[in-house]
This record gives structure tokens, sequence and C-alpha cells, in this order.
């Protein structure tokens, strides 16, 4: 019989070891009547031959081999009577059990997704990825063409949202433009219809005109999922395209983070962009390239092979643009693979460190928590020390005794780990939610898998472990006599302390690193939200408008965009617009290198200048003060002399403290005067030092460097700006009805770029809080246990003449202490360790010593409120009665 | 009875219970009385250790059981040796002369000196 058939049928077995021993005694007893004896004699007999029948029955049993697993039963079911017995504290330290591991699963879950999971394709370690950046499509076409010589097949991709409305607020899609070999080189089939193929990425479409994969998630939601869906047309940006499949429900494309509502190849690209298209454009950099490699090939073999070959495809691929000056780099500059198993992501970079960061601190408060439960169990052991000698006594090993600790840990670790998964789902994915932003939505596979499950276990067991061996060790050292000789309590207290002291002041120290990170995270996020940007981020809406399906030529923009500002400052209730070709910290920039003579001897990196196109009106929208001169107006455009405005950066840097109001720059395109001199504004990023800019006027800036997307700012003259969005939409509906919208409000772009502080900083100050209460109850309850075991002994005091006041003093000083050995311990892991978050901190140093001070602060006075309840009940004891009682 | 008893060295239990079952399936009270009269009472089995030798034979696969129907009208657990069990007992039988050949023969030469 197997070993688990032996424990399945264990009440079988028994049931037939009970058997055949009685067939055994009824036949010796038989036997004996027959030789003469009486019936109850022979019984007797019978029966006293055997010995212990029972003990007979249990080495029986033995032999099965199931003994330990019949004896964890009853632990279990022994330590679920123990912690039903004291429910208050039981509750207490699952809950913060599953507060602690389900914090570490949450975030374990997003490190697991953005860090260390495979993409979910065939093979994922085949794939490598043509590393740094982006490339552009006739670097993609000359890969293409070599794809079978170099690799096992290559593909490209780019993001792109389209649009399914014809005009007005946009409705959009997300994306991807994809090349025909996607699917077979990632090996990932479709679970409806047919993959894209090389046919339908030729240009213009392919036989069957313009084709999608639409995603599985994208399927369910606008389909309900139905199988004929395949065959329909959805039409995006204008162009209707065939549906021909879905891709399966875990696949969410090659970027970690990302994900796509259709998959459309590249060769539809001109129908949908027409003049705009990029295929044949040598300096639009926008798509990704990866391969799969042949068998035996490494990232690093192929990099050799395709190096070989790299001249002929740059030479192709040279972009017009590219200055005489630059060519040698561009034909020069090696090319690298590297693995893609594990996708491509920007998140990752962003990412990594804070969730590591986080990860430890999750970590460091589930080990608090841990200590907090072992104080608690090592209380609860003191109490039971009666009941483990008795049984020592009657013969159970220390072994035993300390496995039935061990199984009561175990438990009580088990049932936080049930709860922490709740509490973890819930957790990872309002974190998800909090990671993402308008528009940028983070998509993470967050679900509770095996990975995350068997993490979660051994973080338990870890965990179980960890707060139990205080308690089993003691059980081992139990002295049998000396407890059962001691009878209840004595005067003086035991060595309890011994062990939950040190345990105290670990718990002060690690809180106080905790409270010190949170400190420098929050003082980091409220630095920069709070951040003088040189613009007024409150009122002004962002309305982003796209041209693409407007009849506009390049030329006419400009002035179309003139127009839509006319109109939308019409409007009630807006109290100011203006056009821009880069909004502010919105992550893009324009930069040019500013050729002035005077200023020659400047690197290259310091006469590098960003530039941006406005329209009269855009500095007054943003409250941005004009210091000199004048802001551009309706003359100042095509035909009329060419200005510039320039902010106080660029000034100081080209001009020192002279002004260069009426001066010529001749640096960029043309000789320019300068009309006026801002003040400094956050350009591209909120952080740092603002860069130079120069200023154009919208309508003095080159056609082909005007786009056919540019944002609006709208100032709202009172309440929310957002208010507006229904009336702007009608005013520029009626410019052109064709124009796509989207809505934006600058406080929201300004927020997201700061969005990995502001998460870091509630996350931090979360799980310090946390680390703090748990503190504060680690200290309360060695209090309140110092309380209730001197009892007799502050009695005695009182009687002889202590005051109260004394009693509660002593008590004090004691916990003081511990806080104070506590702090100091924390302060210097906190010097040391906290130098490992300064790339995370903006604006304050990692040993800031006023956040050192307050977090140690914050610690006493924890201290003092978790001392103060025992301490009045010490203070409060009737000397008389208690006396009595002993 | 005159003859003194003698207990059992250590793991000849096993060896013993494996040669008795070995020409039919017997059950435990059969075991233990044939146990006694083949060693024509030498050997006392205390009854407290035959059903724990005997349960731990059957998780090894040495002995397999069955319950049938027996001449009491009640059904018994019948033992038998399984084919692992003959193996086991044959090389441990063979062992087992082979060790008492040499105490025998160390014990002769022991007396041969003495005398």
């Amino acid at each position: 019989m197997t070993w688990w058939a032996r424990i399945l049928r264990r009440n079988r077995l028994d049931r037939q070891l009970d058997a055949e021993l009685r067939d055994h005694i009824e036949r010796q007893v038989a036997d004996a009547v027959r030789a003469g004896a009486t019936e109850d004699e022979a019984r007797r007999e019978a029966t006293l031959a055997f010995g212990g029948v029972e003990q007979m029955k249990e080495e029986c049993r033995d032999v099965r081999g199931t003994r330990w697993l019949d004896e964890t039963v009853q632990d279990l079911r022994h330590g679920a009577r123990v912690l039903r017995q004291s429910p208050a504290l039981t509750a207490v330290a699952v809950l913060s059990l599953a507060l602690g591991i389900g914090a570490n699963t949450a975030i374990f879950s997003l490190v697991d997704s953005l860090l260390l999971k495979t993409l979910p394709v065939r093979d994922p370690d085949g794939l490598v990825l043509l590393d740094r950046g982006s490339w552009t499509y006739p670097i993609w076409e000359q890969v293409h063409a070599r794809e079978h010589e170099l690799f096992d097949g290559a593909m490209a991709w780019s993001t792109q949202s389209f649009s399914l409305t014809q005009g007005g607020e946009a409705q959009t899609v997300d994306g991807m433009f994809v090349s025909g070999g996607f699917f077979e080189v990632l090996g990932v089939p479709v679970v409806l219809g047919r993959t894209l193929t090389p046919d339908d990425d030729r240009r213009g479409g392919g036989r069957d005109g313009a084709v999608t994969v639409i995603s599985y998630p994208f399927w369910q939601e606008r389909f309900g999922g139905a199988a004929d869906a395949i065959g329909r047309a959805i039409t995006m940006d204008g162009v209707p395209f065939t549906i021909v499949g879905v891709a399966p429900a875990g696949f969410f494309g090659p970027v970690v983070g990302g994900s796509f509502d259709v998959l459309v190849p590249f060769g539809t690209e001109p129908l949908v962009l027409g003049r705009e298209s990029a295929l044949d454009k040598r300096s639009t950099w926008w798509l990704e390239i990866a391969a799969r490699m042949k068998p035996g090939q490494t990232p690093d073999t192929v990099t050799q092979a395709f190096r070989a070959i790299q001249p002929q495809i740059r030479e192709a691929t040279i972009p017009g643009s590219m200055s005489q000056a630059d060519r040698p780099q561009y034909l020069r500059d090696g090319l690298t693979w590297i693995s893609a198993a594990r996708g491509k992501s920007s998140l990752r970079g962003r990412y990594q460190r804070p969730l590591l960061t986080i990860m430890v601190v999750v970590a460091l408060v589930l080990l608090i928590a841990c200590g907090n439960i072992a104080n608690l169990l090592l209380a609860r052991a003191s109490a039971r020390r009666h009941e483990m000698s008795m049984r020592l006594a009657l013969g159970a090993s220390r072994w035993r005794l300390a496995r039935q600790l061990l199984t009561e840990s175990l438990l009580l670790a088990g049932v936080g780990a049930v709860l922490s998964l709740a509490f973890a789902h819930w957790g990872s994915r309002l974190l998800l939610r909090q990671l993402s932003s308008t528009g940028r939505p983070v998509m993470l596979d967050v679900s509770l898998d095996w990975r995350v499950l068997a993490f979660t276990a051994a973080v338990t067991i870890v965990t179980a472990i960890l707060f139990g061996m205080a308690p089993a060790f003691r059980a081992g050292r139990v002295e049998l006599t000396d407890v059962l000789k001691e009878q209840g309590r004595g005067l003086a207290g035991d060595g309890r302390r011994a062990l939950s002291q040190p345990l105290v002041v670990a718990q002060v120290a690690l809180s106080l690193v905790l409270v010190a990170a949170a400190g420098l995270f929050i003082r980091t996020f409220s630095t920069l939200a709070t951040l003088d940007l040189g613009f007024d981020r409150d009122p002004v809406l962002l309305v982003r408008m796209d041209t693409m399906r407007t009849s506009t030529t390049p030329d006419q923009r400009a002035t179309f965009f003139e127009r839509a500002t006319q109109a939308v400052t019409a409007l009630p209730g807006v109290a100011g617009a203006g056009v821009s070709i880069i909004s502010p910290v919105s992550g893009a920039g324009w930069n040019h290198l500013l050729d002035i003579p005077e200023r020659a001897h400047l690197s290259k990196r310091e006469r590098m200048t960003f530039i941006n196109a406005v329209t009269p009106g855009w500095f007054a929208t943003y409250g941005t003060t004009l210091r000199a001169g004048r802001d551009f107006t309706d003359r100042d455009r095509a035909g009329t002399p060419e200005v510039i405005i320039v902010n106080e950066t660029f000034r100081k840097k080209f001009f020192g403290d002279a002004n260069p109001v009426g001066q010529i720059l001749s640096g960029y395109e043309r000789p320019r005067l300068i009309v006026g001199l801002v003040e400094d504004a956050a350009y591209s990023s909120v952080r740092g030092a603002v860069p130079p800019v120069v200023f154009v006027p919208l309508l003095q800036v080159a056609p082909e460097n005007v786009g056919p997307r540019a944002t609006m700012s709208v100032r709202a003259a009172a309440g929310a700006p957002a208010l507006l969005i229904r009336s702007i939409t009608a005013a520029l509906g009626e410019v052109d009805s064709r124009l796509s919208l989207s809505f934006r409000p600058l406080i929201d772009q300004v927020n997201a770029s700061f969005l990995q502080e502001r998460v870091i900083a509630m996350l931090s100050g979360f799980f310090g809080a946390l680390a703090l209460l748990l503190a504060g109850i680690g200290l309360h309850g060695i209090a309140s246990a110092a309380v209730l075991r001197r009892r007799t002994e502050i009695a005695v005091r009182m009687t002889l003449g202590a005051s109260a006041a004394s009693v509660v003093r002593g008590l004090l000083t004691r916990i003081a202490i511990l806080v104070a050995i506590g702090v100091l311990i924390g302060t210097g892991i906190s010097l040391w360790a906290l130098r490992f978050i300064s790339t995370l901190l903006y604006d304050v140093t990692p040993r800031d010593p006023v956040t050192l001070i307050g977090a140690a602060m914050v610690l006493a006075a924890i201290g003092l409120l978790a001392t103060w309840w025992p301490a009045r009940r010490a203070a409060r004891i009737e000397p008389a009665q208690v006396l009595r009682e002993g | 009875m005159t003859t003194p008893k003698s207990d059992l060295p250590q793991g000849t239990l096993d060896l013993l219970v494996l040669k008795i079952v070995t020409r039919e399936p017997l059950h435990g009270y059969a075991i233990a009385q044939r146990l006694q009269q083949i060693s024509r009472d030498v050997v006392q089995v205390q009854q407290g250790t035959l059903y724990p030798a005997l349960h731990r034979l059957e998780n090894r696969g040495l002995l397999a059981s069955e319950w049938k129907p027996s001449d009491t009208g009640r059904e018994a657990k019948f033992y038998r040796l399984t084919r692992k069990g003959r193996t086991y007992m044959e090389t441990e039988t063979a062992g087992w002369h082979r060790l008492t050949e040499a105490i025998a023969l160390i014990l002769r030469s022991a007396e041969g000196e003495a005398s």
C-alpha cells in the first residue's frame, strides 16, 4: 500500500487492526476453553498475554510511517483551540500578518510581472532586441531584407493610438503597427480567425485590404466575444479595417506594462497617415526591432554577425537631415542585440529601483510584525510553562513540544497568509491604478498565479519560523522541576525579558529606518509638488488637436491653429488661450544647436538650446511673467520681421546681465530680433534647472516644422478648467468638424511627471505608519506585561511608602531606555542604509538631519503613548488588594 | 516446563515469521502457535511484538495479506510470503547460517584450547 493510501485509509486500517487482534484473542480463548479453562479466566489470560493492547496498536500504527501526520493534525487542533482562547491577541497577530504578508505579495506580484517574468510567447529566451531606442522604417526594411540570413525571422512594431471618431473629442484605441512576421516570430497563435501575414504587410494592404488582429479584452468588450467579429470592419482614423483574428487572452504584446486593442500591419500606415506616412522617412525614429535567434545563436553571436553587414544598412539609411560632420559617427556606431526574453519596457527602468526599495520596506514591516507576534507567543508560552512542564513530565520529548509550538506558529501564519491574499489582490490593483496616469495606463498581469502563490507560501513559512523560533526555543529549555515547583507567581520577573526586550529594541530600530525613509520620500514628493514651475498649473486645460483628418495642408496649419485659438478665446469663461508645439512638462522637447558667433567657444552641450513655437497670448495663458519687452502679436507672422523671445536662463548664458531685448539673435535659422524676455518656467520636465529656451511665433515657423498635431492651452477664468471641455469641443467643431481633440488638465500632466515620487511617498508613508503602529503595539505589550508581572513587587513597594509617581517613573524609564537604544541603533542603520535611496530623492540628502531627528522624535512619542496606559494602571494598583490576592 | 526459555536475538523474529508463512498463508494466531510449536517452546515470542512485526513486514512488501473466511466462520487476516519476501528470506537465511557456523566454530575451538 502506498504511503498516501495509508494516510487516506487510516480509519479503515484502524478497524482492520482491531478486527485482527480481536480474532487472535477469540481463538486463544476458544483454545483455552477447549483445554478446560472457564471463559472468563481464558479471556483474562489472553488479554494479559498481549501486554498493553493500546500500546501495541500504537506500535502497529507507527510502522505505517504516518504518525507524524496524526500528530500534526493533533497539534493543529490543539493550536486552533489555544488561538481561540485569546481572540483579541489572535486577531491582532493575524491582522498584522495579513497586512505584512499581503504587502509583500502585492509588491512581489508587481516585481514579478515587471522585472522577472518572461514574455508570454513561444520560447521567449530565443528573442533578441536591437538595443538603444527606436529605429526608422528604412532601417527596418534593411533588416527585414536580411532576416533569414541573420536570424530565424525578425519583426518590428510601433505603438500608435487610433481614433474611432471622425472629429470632435477623440475616442481612441491603443494600437500597434506590426510587421507581417510579428505573430510568426513571436510564436503567438490566435484564438479565432488568422494571424497577420507578410502579405497583409504590403504597402497599401494585401489581398484582403486593410486588416487587423484585435486583442482578447477588446474582443470581449466591443463584440461581447462573438465569433462573427471576424470579417467585421472597424473604422480607425477614417480607414475601415477588417478584423481577421483575435489574439490570445494573456498576450499584451512585446512591451511589458503596455497593452493593445488592435494590431495593424505597417503596410497600412500610409492609408492612415497619408502624406505624413513615415515609411520612407529616414529621420523619423519610431519603431522597435526584434528577432528570433537561430538555434545555437546567442545575443553576442547575433551582434557579431549583424555588425558584419551593418555598414551596408547604415549606408542605405543615412538620414537626409544629418550634417556631414555627424555622418561618420552614424556609420561607425556599432549596434547591439540584447536578449528580449522579458520584453521591452520603459517602466522597468523607471520603476525597478522604487519597486525594489518598497520591496525592502515591506519586508522590514513584516519583520517588525514578526517581532510582535514572537513577543505575543513568548508571553503565551510563559503562561503555558506549566502545561509544557506537565507534558514533559508525562514523557513528551522537548522536540515534540517545540514542534507543537512551531505548528501553532504555522497555523497562525497560514491563517494570516490566506487573509493576505485578499489584501494582496486588492493592493496590487490599487497600486497599478496609482502607477497609471491619464492616457498612460500601466497594464501588468498581477493575478495571483503559481509564482506569486509560491512566493507567498515561502514568505509565510519563513515568517512562521521567524516568530515561532523564540517560543519554541524556550520550550526546549523549560526546566521540569523548576516550573512545577514554582506554582503560580513569584515576586520577581522571569527570564522572559531576556528575549522580548531585544525584540522590542529591534522593532524600534527598524521602525526608525522606515519612518526616516518615509520622511525623505514624503519631503521629496512635497518639494516636487510645490515647486515653483514658473506657470500656474491649476487653471489651464490642455487641448490636443490632431488635424490629420482635416483638409488642412502643411502650410495652412499655423493659420489654422491661429483661427482655432481665436475661436476658443472668444468663449465665455475662457481667460486666454494659446497654441504651442511643445506642451510643458509633457516630456517632449525640441532642441537646436545655436550657432552664435560670439559664443563659438562654448561646447556643443552648452550651446544646446530648447525651442518652442507659440501663439500670442500663450505666456499670459500660463501666467508666465514677461520680464522685459513685449509678447508676440498678430502682426508677427510670415512676411513680417522675424522675432524671438528668450527666457531668463538663456539670457544669463548668452548675454550675462545685459538686457537682450532689441538685440539680434542669429543662431536659429535666420537672424531674429529679440523682442521679449520671460521668466524661467519648466520646459519638458519639472525636475532640474530650467534649460535655456527660445520662443518663436508659431506663424513664423517653417511649415515643415509645424506638425499635424499641436496643443492649445486654455486658461479658465474661474473654476475647474475641465468644465470648459464641452464648449471648446463645440467651438472647435465649428472651425473644422473633422478636427480630432483630446483633453487633459495641465495639473494632471504636471502630477504625472512625479507620479513615481508620489507612489513611493504614499507607500513608504503607509508602511512607515504601519511600522509605527506595530512598534507601538510591541512597546505597549512589553509595558503591560511588565506591570502585570511586577504587580506584587509594585504593591510591596507602595506599601513601603513609594509614591505612585515613582512607580510610574520607574516603568517609563525602562521603556525609555529601550526606545533610546532602538533609536540609536536605528539612526546608525539609517545613516548607512539610506544612501541606497539617494537616487530616488529630490532636493534632500539621505542623511538629512531634520528628517532623522523628526523620525526619532516620532518614535519617542510613540513610546510614551504606548507606555501611558500601562503606567496609569501601575499607578492605580491597590496594594492591599494585590497583596491579599498573592 | 523445565526447558529454560530464551528471548529471540534481535532481528530474528522477522526471519522466523517469514519462514513460517513460506508453505501456506496463515493468520496471526496460527503464526504465533506455529512459532511456539516449532521451537518446542524454547522460543518465547511476546505476542505484543508479533503484530508490530507482521505490520512492519507487510509495509515493507515482504508479506502480503488478505482477509479470508476461516475455520471459525469469521473472516481472518491471512499473511503470505511475497516474491520480494522470499528473496529476502533466502539471503537472510544464508547470512544466518554463515554467522551461526562461524560462531559455533569459534566456540568449538575455544573449548578445545581450554581442555
